[in-house]
């Protein structure tokens, strides 16, 4: 159960950065890049790529694996053998991206390049030579690899380590709770939760759901001296089904009573995740309705769509309404109602369709034809509407109270909701 | 280390070779600082870095180092003694990265004091250490007490120490040669302990750890899974899937039902919350719940809806949901599932549109009452003349009239009016199939064979192997007509003379003796009733299936076959035989046979031949590093064997059918399926197949 090593890729698919690989033959990581290289061009869409790629022939180390994702230009390849956990791979791969982010801000190979030995220092402590994860967590990272600004003040001054040099209320690992510095301290201590929620459906052509779930996430960004132990506790929690925690929440505690109850990280983090479940009814609404009629001819097509929002009191913003229009599709000329706007991507072959408001129980118009050098067209059976609500929560999920003890301090608290749905709806 | 933070980026220029070992070469002289040598190195490595393959400068470079490694000796060793922990470790993690003997003698000493030193973040260090210096010396890590060391620190203060030293004995136990590591109950609670305290990563290495705990006591099984199954909760993917490996592999040893029931329940919520997460998550776990939903039916047996596909799902992600679609069809959610189906046929991308086709089919084959509905939707797709659509349906409606002999041959003319719409061998020989086979309820039979044999000489062999049977069938219906008997003696003649296939050569010569010596018996045998084909053959063998979900999670469930047999570093998994162990899962055990144990010979001598041992290696023991096929049953145990072991196991199991658990597997098995030798039938159907597989002749055609 170890990972072998971790390549970081270009957009032109050159590595950039790469881990040891001390116990594999110099051309391992080489042939794992050629193949993946090699199967992103094969793909339909460089997305149909199999993401967990098996590599058959690596030369004298034997058959093994790769698994791969991409993150804004950049690719990063987990290279692996054995029996191990693909999950195990991603989920250190999204650490790592996170930690990146964290220390880096934007993700990109010129930032990489800039920063090459903090990359490196980052690689050397998250994960050790044998493939196995170390520190990954942020706090900790901070006390032994020092943050691009910082290490060159520190540098600049003492001249020689990159080593942070361990003080003595700062000392790394020192912290009895492994996600939380100690001697944290705030002149204003504060809180915030955003509650972001997604709906996720299928529509079929009568506007009858097929499926819809919301998940939900609690965002959290904690501020707070010292080491608080706070107890946060929902006014109607029961819903919630299907959640998974940090792990600073104590489960046992969720599962007797569902009340939070944890110590939290410093800075940003992700407190929880959950599904939202309707007693009774079987399906959570779709805030509006699509009318779509799309006809297909020689060369070419029409379509007509109208959306009326069903909401009554909230907007419906950034409404995006898309419809791949299929092999060989060129060019598309529309008709749309005042303030959207559409175009048409020739290389995606997607229409766009942008509302930027859809106030309650407003309608919109789209009427327009496609050609295609495809004799008969193929597109999409079905349009993908995504949409934004701010200040709202399908699940209307409250925060009761905080409770905080083991400080003396009064945080500040703030709960924000907001929701985002992606729909899929067939015509 | 970072002398010049942020500004490298001015090393980042290509270099060639010849010009590195130039500069290395000039750098050894006058160099007292060694900054001309850093130089280069730092120069090297940036190039290494933007990938450029530095490798043939590597002896170079160790030349370059190599003198100097005894100079820096003494200030690892200073260093292994220092006041800030953070350099005792980075002082023998450094060197653990050394394989060199004098650095590996140094390392072993002051190992020793750093496996005990009173710093935890020393201790987990060294825990992993220990296993690099495994790697570098086996023996002399064993003969310095080191395993024994990393035995001790399972029982630290410290999670993460506990962790490490988890990982370590792990990957030393992993090895072919190494040390190996069992737990005993109490070893096991004691992790256990440490499991909520431990980073997510060590969670993993713990929870992985309890494989190879053997429960003695159902009790043991039953309460080490209540103390686990909390973190199903987990945020970290890998951990969940983790834990529920653990947890299905404790079932095997597990006797409450109702437990083992609510434990089911608990897998569902979790494995779903994986599938809101990207694609690469989605399709690792897909590849999981197909799997388990095999072992225990009773996992999402009622979530059909959570795996309908959107279209702009990931082609791999869509496969695998279509399969676990028909794995979760049942009479209750089969219009539901049909529905989805039909929409799926309408998409844009070909190879989906035919899969789903094929589904429908065997969605057709699987669930009875909704195989009218199928076929109508399977005829309506044919109405669209899509070519590839009605090959599809084609090759599944031939599969359906066995099911269902007698049913639904009132289609057969408008198949037959799509004849010219087939091109690819597969759907070919399946429509001679039906015009052979039905050939006295067609009317013009003899002119669409005689069509079709037209072009006998170019077919591929799958298609005339198919020509020839449907040729001796048509003529067996019609002897009297002279084109059937001028048909048959030209196809046989063709067989028997033209063609260089052994196998077409020697079906011919048999048809061509079976009708001279006795039409009559030739008409017995080629028009037998044929067994119905059943869907039971497409699950994997139960024993298999339980030595798979040991690997649940890892890349064996992901191609669903033993990570040992294709790919480097794995080590196999078996269940272990236990007093607890459940005895369906006892019978069909597949022992695992260490590969360096070589395989008893038997020397051929006077008296009775010895008892053949059946535990020596039933599994191949060469790791054969075949690419992953996919999960035929015919390339594990023949899944008739292990349908006659299990008979009458089934009320061990389980007090009534209901749990639909694969316990139960051995229910049908009272019937002693006759048809369970056509594990193949759907051996090409395999939506979820991630790598190109031979192609799989219709060997059965008669």
């Amino acid at each position: 159960m170890a990972i072998d090593g971790l390549v970081i890729l270009d957009s032109t698919g050159r590595p950039i950065v790469q881990s040891g690989f001390r116990s594999t033959s110099p051309a391992y990581p080489l042939l794992h890049i050629e193949a993946l290289n090699d199967a992103l061009s094969k793909a339909p869409r460089p997305a149909d790529a199999d993401p967990v790629l098996y590599v058959p022939n690596t030369g004298i180390d034997g058959p093994s694996a790769c698994c791969h994702v991409k993150r804004g230009e950049l690719r990063f390849l987990g290279l692996m053998s054995g029996d191990t956990d693909p999950l195990y791979v991603f989920a250190f791969l999204e650490t790592f991206i996170s930690i990146l982010r964290d220390y880096f801000g934007q993700l990109s190979a010129e930032t990489l390049k800039e920063n090459f030995d903090v990359v490196y220092q980052l690689l050397e402590e998250t994960l050790d030579a044998g493939g196995h994860p170390s520190t990954t967590s942020i706090n900790a990272l901070k006390d032994i690899v020092l943050p691009p600004s910082l290490l060159s003040k520190v540098l600049s001054v003492a001249g020689v380590s990159g080593l942070a040099s361990p003080g003595t209320n700062s000392h790394p690992f020192a912290s009895p709770i492994p996600w939380r510095k100690v001697g944290v301290r705030y002149n204003s201590n504060e809180i915030f939760f955003d509650v972001a929620e997604e709906l996720k459906a299928v529509v079929n052509k009568n506007g009858g759901i097929i499926v819809s779930s919301v998940w939900g996430k609690v965002h959290t960004n904690c501020r707070l001296s010292g080491t608080p132990d706070l107890l946060l506790s929902f006014s109607n929690a029961q819903p919630l089904t299907d959640c998974s925690f940090h792990p600073c929440v104590r489960l046992q505690r969720w599962s007797r009573d569902k009340n939070l109850s944890f110590v939290p990280p410093d800075g940003r983090f992700i407190l929880m995740e959950y599904k939202y479940t309707p007693g009774g009814v079987h399906h959570v609404a779709v805030p509006f309705a699509l009318k779509a009629s799309v006809d297909c001819e020689v060369n070419g097509g029409s379509f007509d769509v109208a959306l009326t929002s069903r909401l009554t009191t909230k907007v419906l913003e950034n409404m995006n309404v898309e419809l791949y229009l299929g092999e060989g599709a060129t060019s598309a000329s529309c008709v749309v109602s005042n303030n959207t706007s559409w175009n048409f991507d020739p290389r995606t072959r997607i229409l766009h369709w942008n509302i930027k408001a859809v106030s309650p129980s407003s309608s919109f118009s789209l009427k327009g034809t496609f050609s295609s050098t495809a004799e008969q067209p193929r597109p999409s059976h079905a349009f993908r509407a995504r949409f934004e609500i701010p200040q709202h929560s399908f699940s209307s999920l409250k925060v009761d109270q905080l409770k905080i003890t083991g400080e003396m301090y009064k945080p500040y608290k703030g709960v924000r909701g907001r929701s985002t749905g992606d729909v899929e709806w067939r015509w | 280390m970072a002398a010049q933070g942020g500004q490298d980026a001015k090393f980042f220029q290509r270099g060639k070779i010849q010009e590195f070992r130039a500069e290395l070469q000039a750098a050894e002289a006058k160099d007292k600082k060694f900054t001309k040598r850093k130089t280069v190195l730092k120069k090297i490595v940036a190039n290494i870095t933007m990938g450029n393959d530095m490798s043939p400068l590597f002896t170079d470079v160790v030349q370059c180092l190599a003198e100097q490694i005894h100079l820096v000796i003494p200030s690892f060793l200073q260093d292994c003694n220092d006041r800030n922990p953070l350099i005792r470790a980075l002082a023998i993690r450094t060197m653990s990265y050394i394989p060199i003997p004098v650095v590996t003698e140094a390392l072993t000493e002051q190992l020793r004091h750093c496996l005990k030193d009173r710093d935890p973040y020393v201790r987990k260090t060294a825990a992993i250490c220990v296993a690099k210096l495994y790697t570098a010396d086996p023996r002399k890590a064993e003969k310095g007490g080191f395993v024994e060391m990393l035995r001790d620190l399972l029982l630290d203060s410290n999670a993460t120490v506990v962790s490490n030293a988890v990982a370590a004995l792990s990957e030393i136990g992993d090895r072919q040669d190494g040390v190996i590591f069992k737990l005993n109950l109490t070893v096991a609670n004691k992790l256990l302990a440490a499991l909520g305290e431990s980073s997510e990563w060590g969670q993993i290495y713990i929870l992985d750890s309890l494989l190879r705990y053997v429960p003695e006591r159902h009790t043991d099984a039953e309460l080490m899974a209540e103390r686990i199954i909390i973190h199903l909760q987990h945020a970290n993917s890998a951990v969940v899937l983790t834990t529920i490996k653990i947890l299905l592999y404790l079932m095997n040893y597990m006797e409450n039902r109702k437990l083992m029931d609510y434990i089911c329940k608990k897998m569902g919520p979790p494995l779903v919350t994986l599938l809101s997460s990207g694609p690469e998550v989605q399709y690792v776990a897909l590849r999981n719940i197909l799997l388990i939903i095999q072992r225990r039916p009773s996992v999402l047996k009622n979530d059909v809806k959570v795996f309908f596909c959107k279209y702009n799902d990931p082609i791999y992600v869509k496969l695998a949901k279509l399969e676990i679609m028909y794995r979760l069809a049942r009479e209750e959610n089969a219009r539901e599932v049909l529905a989805e189906l039909q929409e799926y046929a309408s998409e844009v991308d070909i190879d989906f549109v035919r899969k789903a086709v094929r589904s429908i089919g065997r969605l057709a084959i699987k669930v009875q009452p909704a195989a009218d509905a199928c076929i109508q939707a399977l005829l309506d797709l044919i109405e669209t003349k899509v070519t590839y659509v009605v090959q599809e349906a084609v090759i599944v409606i031939k599969d359906v009239f066995r099911r269902y002999p007698g049913k639904y041959e009132g289609i057969i003319p408008t198949l037959c009016e799509n004849l010219d719409a087939l091109d690819e061998p597969e759907s070919k020989a399946a429509m001679i199939w039906i015009v052979g086979q039905f050939a006295n309820r067609i009317d013009n039979a003899d002119e669409l064979m005689d069509d079709l044999t037209y072009t006998f000489m170019e077919e591929p062999v799958e298609v005339q192997l198919a020509l020839l049977t449907a040729a001796v069938k048509l003529f067996i219906y019609k002897a009297q007509s002279d084109t059937s008997k001028a048909l048959v003696h030209k196809v046989l003649k063709w067989a028997t003379e033209e063609v260089d296939n052994p196998d077409l050569r020697d079906r011919g010569f048999m048809y061509w003796r079976l009708l001279a010596i006795n039409p009559t018996v030739a008409g017995e045998i080629v028009l037998a009733e044929k067994p119905a084909i059943t869907t039971d053959s497409d699950r994997m063998d139960r024993g298999a299936l339980d030595q798979l979900l040991l690997h649940t999670g890892t890349l064996g469930s992901i191609y669903h076959k033993n990570p040992e047999t294709f790919i480097r570093n794995a080590a196999g998994k078996a269940l272990t035989d236990s007093p607890a162990l459940n005895p369906l899962s006892r019978q069909v055990l597949v022992p695992l046979s260490r590969p360096n144990i070589p395989p008893a010979i038997h020397v051929p001598g006077p008296g009775p031949p010895p008892p053949r041992e059946a535990s020596v290696s039933p599994v191949p023991p060469t790791a054969k590093p075949a690419p992953p096929a996919p999960p035929q049953t015919g390339d594990l145990i023949g899944a008739s064997s292990s349908a006659d072991t299990l008979d009458g196991e089934g009320e061990n199991e389980h007090e009534s059918g209901e749990h639909g658990d694969e316990d139960s597997l051995a229910s049908p098995s009272g019937s002693a399926d006759p048809y369970a030798n056509l594990d193949n039938a759907f051996g090409s159907y395999l939506a979820d197949e991630p790598k190109p597989q031979a192609d799989d002749h219709l060997t059965r055609l008669f």
